[in-house]
């Protein structure tokens, strides 16, 4: 009886040292978020690693070329160690990139070993780094200076802190520097080879925002296709040819970020021996993909609008109201027609520069046109036109 | 395309999610969040772009900003103690720093060596970092020099009482030459474990006071 209850007991107690399969789900999540903050925190790292060396550069801490060892580097609590030989690499190839730091990193294995000791005070065991008389026994000295960077996640801003130390016995602070970026900030992505300062770096972000002001000339190429009558009609009704556009005018917007844009446009259509027309058309959009336009991603705007137009020729002839008949089809040399439209749609831009558009277009005059069918009813509205456009702005 | 979705989907992006709990937005994402109330002037300097700046002639209504950024690390990736105390490390330590050099003038003249007292080496790490920062930062000189103890002494101090144990191991640190007649610590103390407040106390010749 004693023996079976050692069993269970062993038994129990290995069923507490294992690690249940939902424990090993909580630890696979946990590195998932940690691998995902990481992804996200290591941008802004090298961007205040760019800055400390740029400060560098600006101001040197040394009057010539100094041996520094890079002593030190440490991520913020929670997060692995491959961020940390991802800034170590960063740091290293910004400061080969940039001499005029007078920082010359050099490799001192001695300096981040532990070292053992002993005297007629005791024994120490230490690193290197933190007993400089014994480094200097066994070579590693020499006058150098060690580095030491922390970076740290405080709340929503990312810190870097450095500082120099002397290796000498008293091993002395001879610099130190903090820096913070806020986890919004978006990182400046400096070149290693030309770096800036962060104030520069801004001038340039805003030049690039507003650079172009805030209006705009676009030029557009659109489509309009008219939906075909149902065949059931009697007699069957002949929708109007696609209708190509050639439009152009102003659009501006209230600010820089572009979160809203009206445009005032006015199109001409010629086909030769179909249709003519003219245009004006009024348009508001809204950027749904952010909150200001993106310098290196496409947006997405969501608009409406609406547009005057007058066309005539004989291409035109099934805009008429009431619905034409054959005979007037062939009879009415040049009809004109003049249409009110309303459109909603939706519009992908790639940086304001060039982007592509379809819409639905209603026109109410022509509601109970039997030349017409429609290609979306919704809210009692009928959208008999489709269209879509290219556009380019200047 | 449904162009009503995409007309709500317009209408939904104009609606500014409030970081407060409510309809748009949970309690764990809100407690991501670390706002400020700020002018529209200084929203439009820090978040270019984003924000119409005030016209020449005023705004037509009361305008007023509310910046937010979001947390770097997530609830629970950190013990919550490491966690309250690292986001606000460099408050703290300032405030560690300056308490130091204002309440010990005496001590301007002395090299200031940093000893944190954490359960967490790695806190400990950070702790001692940003307080020496923070100390270069308010003019002291400072040194990375470490303050020692022998085996013995170590043996027997962690056996006493807090409030006995800080002033023996600085009576032992003058005693054994680690801490000499130019030098003054600053140590940053994790009293109780269950708190996230730091104390100081100085070290200096052998004597040891408590900051806070």
């Amino acid at each position: 009886m004693r023996t079976l209850a050692l069993a269970v007991a062993l038994l129990a107690g290995g069923e507490a040292l294992a690690v249940t399969p939902a424990e090993q789900a909580q630890i696979a999540q946990l590195d998932r978020l940690r691998a995902q903050v990481a992804d996200q925190v290591h941008l802004a790292a090298f961007d205040l690693v760019d800055e400390l060396v740029y400060g560098w550069t600006a101001d040197p801490v040394f009057p010539s070329e100094t041996q520094v060892v890079l002593a030190g580097v440490t991520v913020p609590v929670g997060l692995g160690t491959g961020l940390q030989a991802l800034i170590e690499n960063h740091l290293a190839a910004v400061l080969a990139e940039n001499p005029s730091t007078h920082v010359q990193l050099v490799h001192c294995p001695q300096c981040t070993a532990v070292v053992v000791h002993s005297g007629p005070e005791g024994t120490v065991i230490s690193r290197g780094i933190d007993d400089p008389e014994v480094l200097e026994r066994i070579g590693g000295g020499g006058g150098k200076h060690a580095l030491f960077v922390d970076v740290e996640a405080e709340g929503a801003w990312l810190v870097l802190r450095a500082r120099l130390t002397r290796l000498t016995p008293d091993l002395p602070i001879v610099w130190s520097h903090t820096l913070s970026t806020a986890a919004g900030t978006p990182a400046l992505l400096r070149q290693p080879t030309h770096l800036k300062s962060a104030a520069e770096a801004r001038r340039e972000y805003l030049d690039a925002l507003s650079g172009r002001g805030n209006s705009l000339i676009p030029l557009r190429f659109a489509v309009r296709s008219y939906a075909a009558p149902p065949s059931w009609y009697d007699p069957p009704g002949t929708p109007p040819p696609p209708f190509l556009w050639l439009q152009s005018g102003v659009e501006l917007a209230p600010t820089s970020a572009r979160a809203w844009t009206a445009s005032l446009l006015a199109g001409v259509s010629y086909i030769p021996q179909a249709y003519q027309g003219l245009m004006t058309q009024a348009r508001i959009s809204r950027l749904i993909t952010g909150r200001a336009r993106s310098l290196t991603r496409p947006d997405l705007y969501v608009f409406g609008g609406i547009a005057m137009m007058t066309v005539w020729g004989p291409g035109t002839a099934s805009f008429q109201a009431p619905t034409p008949n054959g005979d007037d089809l062939l009879t009415v040399a040049s009809p004109r027609e003049i249409l009110g439209t309303f459109h909603l749609g939706a519009d992908l831009r790639l940086g304001n520069r060039i982007g592509i558009s379809a819409f639905l277009e209603t026109l109410p005059a022509l509601s109970q046109s039997e030349n017409l069918g429609e290609y979306y009813y919704g809210l009692g509205i009928s959208f008999q036109s489709l269209g879509s456009e290219v556009t380019f702005w200047f | 395309m449904n162009p009503f979705a995409l007309l709500a989907a317009a209408l939904l992006a104009y609606v500014r999610p409030d970081p407060a709990p409510g309809l748009l937005m949970s309690k764990e994402r809100s407690r991501q969040l670390e706002c400020a109330v700020v002018t529209t002037q200084a929203a439009v300097e820090r978040r270019p772009g984003q924000l119409a700046p005030e016209g020449s002639r005023g705004d037509m209504a009361d305008r007023g900003a509310v910046l937010c950024s979001e947390r770097l690390l997530r609830a629970g990736l950190r013990a919550p103690r490491d966690e309250a105390i690292l986001s606000t490390l460099e408050l703290r330590v300032s405030e560690l720093a300056a308490t130091a050099v204002s309440v010990r003038p005496d001590l301007s003249d002395r090299t200031w060596r940093v000893e944190p007292f954490h359960p967490s080496a790695q806190v400990s790490a950070k702790i001692a970092f940003a307080t020496k920062n923070a100390l270069m930062a308010h003019g002291a000189a400072v040194s990375d020099r470490l303050v020692t103890l022998a085996a013995g002494d170590v043996d027997v101090i962690t056996r006493m009482a807090p409030d006995l144990a800080y002033p023996a191991a600085c009576a032992r640190y003058a005693a054994n030459g680690s801490l000499g007649e130019g030098d003054a610590l600053l140590a940053v103390v994790l009293r109780d474990p269950l708190e996230t407040a730091l104390h100081a106390g100085v070290c200096a010749d052998g004597r040891w006071s408590w900051l806070r």
